[in-house]
């Protein structure tokens, strides 16, 4: 977070962090899209040839004055596969909320839970950890005739009882419900730390 | 500036003094280099502020990628045994160069720069730039304000009426 009093300004760093192909890159292609360009910036994808992440993608977003105030939101993925641990630490560096994208496919749950504990370990290096941190869950390729219940999945993954989204990112369902729900509750934090 | 405690402890703000000393440093750098863009950034990709002629560059992208960057040679740094970060790094190109360097370790300066000025007075003139502004970031730890207070009441009321209206398809 960086707060700027002389311009009013306050940037916040929100990381889509999640298993490999879980739609990560994906969610924020669609709030590219869909927003209005006076309020985001070019969307910033660093990938290999096969079009996975590499690094990370960026996108920085506005949402117009809040009482003379301006927040800025500073969107990131990770590259979710299990190869990349550096870049997602490096990447989770300075991050004020997260958007956990699960695969909601039943073969992937494991995946989903391993990416889970490596997010734990990473926000332990730096000082805190998923009970202390904003973060909420998306649920994601909900679609998919594979997809585990909702009850499965909020038993394997949500034992902290975080806030929950069904979504299918390429078509935008739940993909905006999640971002908002995420900046809430990182201004709440913000006002209150856990 | 204050270094917040609690979340991962990444978090400062920066006063309205504060940050037109800042800008003056850079716009004194700017003139003497005659560098395209002088971005000051944090250390996490934040943008700080710009200095220079070039209007055309987008500094919200620049800094993170500046900040991605900077975060993967100190992982570099380790893997080799270094136990101090690098303290720049340099990229080369046909008409543009980019010189980056850390600044009181949590921040970081972006000069971009053409070719035909040499690589040497950009350093020289830099490093005196670093020096001035980790004075400033030094004097300005002593700064109490505190993030709760940017984020008021009224700012959180207001919060949910204007993600609807930014989110509303």
């Amino acid at each position: 977070m960086y707060i700027n009093w002389a311009l009013n300004e306050i940037n916040l760093k929100v990381v889509y962090y999640g298993p490999g192909l879980s739609g990560k890159t994906t969610n924020l292609i669609y709030i590219h899209k869909k927003l209005d360009p006076s309020l985001r910036g070019e969307l910033i994808t660093l990938s290999t040839k096969e079009d996975r992440t590499l690094f990370f993608d960026f996108m920085q977003l506005e949402i117009g004055k809040i009482n003379g105030k301006v927040p800025k939101f500073n969107l990131y993925t990770v590259p979710g596969q299990v190869y990349y641990a550096n870049s997602r630490k490096i990447i989770l560096n300075g991050a004020d909320g997260i958007v956990f994208v699960a695969d909601s496919q039943k073969e992937r749950i494991d995946e989903n839970l391993d990416t889970l504990l490596d997010l734990e370990n990473n926000l332990i290096e730096i000082g805190t950890s998923l009970e202390k941190f904003p973060w909420v869950l998306q649920y994601n390729k909900r679609d998919l005739p594979s997809a585990a219940s909702l009850d499965v999945l909020d038993k394997k993954l949500n034992f902290l009882g975080v806030p929950s989204f069904e979504s299918v990112a390429h078509k935008g369902v739940g993909v905006f419900p999640t971002l908002k729900e995420l900046i809430k509750n990182i201004i709440a934090h913000i006002r209150v730390p856990a | 500036m204050n270094a917040e405690k609690g979340g991962n402890g990444q978090s400062f703000t920066l006063s309205g003094e504060m940050y037109k000393d800042v800008a003056e440093v850079l716009s004194d750098l700017a003139s003497k280099t005659r560098a395209k863009s002088i971005i000051f950034a944090d250390i996490n990709g934040h943008p700080i502020t710009q200095r220079g002629r070039a209007s055309d560059i987008d500094i919200p992208n620049m800094t993170a990628l500046a900040a991605g960057d900077f975060a993967a040679t100190v992982e570099m740094s380790k893997m080799v045994g270094e136990t101090q970060r690098f303290k720049y790094l340099y990229h080369e190109g046909e008409k543009t160069n980019i010189y980056l360097s850390s600044v009181a370790d949590n921040f970081l300066v972006i000069i971009i720069f053409d070719t035909d000025i040499a690589l040497g007075m950009i350093r020289i003139y830099t490093k005196r730039t670093i020096d001035r502004l980790e004075k400033i970031l030094e004097l300005a730890k002593a700064e109490t304000k505190q993030s709760s207070e940017f984020i008021d009441l009224k700012f959180t009321k207001y919060l949910d009426q204007e993600l609807d209206k930014a989110f509303d398809f």
